[in-house]
């Protein structure tokens, strides 16, 4: 057994950990987990577990069975907020009974990216600022949730509930190991934003995960519920998870520019490859219907593909680094909104500036929105079938993973397509 | 296999001690002395150090290896002729053997080498103001609490408590607590440390000090 999985055994001897959860998330990133008592660690460690593949294909059941979950002792990490019952969890890759990736493995398919750039030399860094709502446990049905507060940006939340929410958030993020910066209201309402430092990607990634189920507990205790849906008010600023990517080839950081050039040449090309990539990803970056009510104009949500250094409305934001600071050096990709698959999200950005850089992307000039650049995707079908037909994401994510997406994405669509909403009565029940 | 470098521009000598570590169950490789501290045909990847040094003779090779971080780690074992010994100038610093000697005493004096390094603390409990690290379970209590780690940053941690008061550049660390062979740059320990700071509190939090352009140091 490796050295970190003994670590991991002995760990949950001597801590009293009764029962590890298994973590692993379908192709739209939903958390799964399946509970292993400590009694049956070690098998799981070495063997493997068993679980329904059919679960990871997200609404779009049927082919896989037979898949395993195995557990990465590198991410073992007891879980504080259930010290009566002493849980740990560990994050999984998922393997068929020939010890082969899963297909539709998202976390196997963000690693199989990182080791495409390793050989190039490159990493990424990935820090993430991630907006959710809160509101009341006790809503009316079928009406809009009732914002919590009235705090606007930066002001002082008169509610202890919420500060209170915070502290723990704070401690709870910080206890797994996930350093945080910063709490504050954003524009809206009941809006809230914690900044995850700057890590690696796949750390990231799992990071992100463990985030929206912390919050979600710490919500649930509090009487609260935390939600990472997109846009879920009319009229306000929607959740997003802005992303700010610093690519490292060696130790140099390809963001770091010199003579009063925002990047070096590199960086441009990674740059490009975002941008020229930016409509084939967005059926990932933005996933669900609601996604698209977020990407509206006059809501600092991007709309177009464009690049600004001081734009707040810009698909990509280029913040000037501190001078002579190369580490602060950094991209900000303000799409993705916080209810995306980060694995598969960074696995596209990652490909994406790779592909630039790969093949010499060009540049082109700033520009505001409204300069003509091309607009992303409108809503969720265009998306699907722009991400469907794109050869770049086959290539990145592999067809059978992209089939199972588009399916799930599609029938999602068609779903949405078949409703007739509050929207079509207000406007059209009278009138027509 | 442990792996022993012996340091000798004597052939002969070089090769009568490579026999007698060997006899101890290391692996001898021996070290031409021509300026570098690393075999001529070091096959291992890039900055792994030895198990032990063995240094013939020769005292400037010792400062050397001990102002060398990637050789931090590393007992070093000064081998003198008794003629070496001339004037009563005894090297002060390192762990001493004088030809001839038997092989329990080279044994022994291997195994005090070790010890000048803190390496006998390996199953001991490490106690750092309010931190207390056991090195035999694993677990880390702050004023009594219970801190959970995931492997690289306990082992992080580890390192850091067992080395005190040094500075170890970020490749360094890299090198010593993820492996040589590990990829992800130096931007892996900022991150890594970051997380044991966030875990270990104020207190904690304050004694990884950061070095700038330099790295890292645990203070006691």
């Amino acid at each position: 057994m490796r050295a970190d999985a003994q670590y991991v055994m002995r760990v949950v001897e001597e801590r009293g950990v009764r029962f590890v959860r298994l973590w692993f998330v379908d192709v739209v990133g939903a958390l799964k987990s399946v509970a292993v008592p400590a009694s049956e660690l070690e098998a799981a460690l070495l063997e493997g577990v068993g679980v329904d593949g059919s679960a990871i294909e997200a609404n779009a059941r049927g082919s896989e069975r037979d898949v395993y979950a195995w557990p990465v002792p590198s991410t073992f990490q007891v879980l504080p907020w259930t010290s009566d019952h002493r849980t740990a969890r560990m994050c999984c890759d998922l393997r068929t009974p020939d010890g082969a990736p899963f297909a539709g493995d998202s976390r196997q398919a963000l690693c199989r990216v990182l080791d495409q750039a390793a050989e190039l030399g490159l990493t990424l860094q990935v820090g993430c600022e991630l907006e959710f709502f809160l509101f009341d446990e006790k809503q009316e049905p079928g009406r809009p949730p009732v914002p919590l507060d009235n705090g606007g940006y930066f002001d002082l939340t008169v509610q202890d509930v919420v500060s209170d929410f915070g502290r723990r958030a704070i401690e709870h993020l910080e206890q797994v190991g996930i350093p945080v910066t910063a709490s504050h209201h954003e524009v809206a309402p009941s809006q809230h934003e914690i900044h995850l430092k700057h890590t690696d990607a796949l750390a990231m990634a799992d990071a992100i995960t463990t985030f929206r189920i912390v919050l979600k507990e710490i919500a649930r205790d509090l009487g609260l519920f935390a939600t990472f849906m997109p846009k879920p008010l009319d009229g306000l600023s929607g959740s997003g998870m802005h992303l700010h990517l610093s690519a490292y080839e060696e130790d140099r950081n390809l963001f770091f520019g010199e003579g009063g050039d925002p990047f070096g040449p590199r960086g441009a090309q990674f740059l490009a490859g975002l941008l020229a990539h930016a409509g084939e990803m967005a059926a990932v970056s933005n996933q669900w219907v609601n996604s698209y009510k977020r990407l509206i104009a006059g809501m600092e949500a991007p709309t177009h593909v464009n690049w600004t250094r001081d734009g707040a409305n810009a698909l990509v934001r280029v913040p000037s680094g501190r001078p002579g600071r190369e580490e602060s050096a950094r991209i900000e990709l303000r799409s993705p909104d916080a209810a995306a698959n980060p694995y598969l999200l960074f696995a596209m950005v990652l490909a994406a500036g790779m592909r630039g850089i790969e093949r010499g992307y060009q540049l082109g000039p700033e520009a505001p929105a409204a300069d003509g650049t091309p607009s992303l995707p409108g809503d969720l079908g265009e998306a699907t079938e722009l991400f469907n037909g794109s050869e770049f994401a086959r290539d990145t994510l592999g067809d059978r993973l992209c089939d199972w997406y588009v399916a799930s994405k599609r029938s999602e669509w068609d779903a949405y397509r078949a409703t007739v909403t509050d929207f079509d009565r207000d406007r059209y029940l009278r009138w027509l | 296999m442990a792996d022993a470098w012996i340091y000798s521009r004597d052939a002969g000598r070089g090769a009568d001690m490579a026999a007698e570590v060997a006899e101890l169950g290391y692996a001898p490789r021996i070290v031409a002395a021509n300026g570098s501290l690393r075999p001529l045909d070091d096959q291992g990847p890039a900055g792994r150090p030895p198990d032990l040094a063995v240094v013939i003779g020769d005292e400037a090779v010792c400062g050397r290896l001990r102002d060398d971080e990637v050789f931090a780690d590393v007992p070093i074992l000064l081998a003198m002729l008794p003629e070496d010994l001339n004037g009563g100038g005894v090297p002060m610093t390192e762990e001493l053997v004088i030809s001839p000697f038997t092989a329990a005493e080279l044994e022994a004096r291997i195994a005090r080498a070790r010890r000048q390094l803190g390496a006998e603390e390996e199953e001991g409990v490490v106690k750092v103001g309010s931190l207390e690290v056991d090195l035999a379970t694993y677990q880390v209590t702050v004023a009594g609490e219970a801190i959970d780690f995931a492997f690289k940053e306990y082992e992080l941690l580890r390192f850091f408590v067992t080395h005190p008061g040094r500075v170890f550049s970020r490749e360094a660390l890299l090198n010593r607590v993820w492996g040589y062979d590990y990829y992800g740059g130096a931007r892996t320990v900022d991150v890594h440390v970051r997380r044991l700071r966030a875990k270990l509190g104020n207190e904690g939090a304050a004694r990884i000090k950061t070095v700038r352009g330099v790295g890292y140091r645990f203070d006691r």
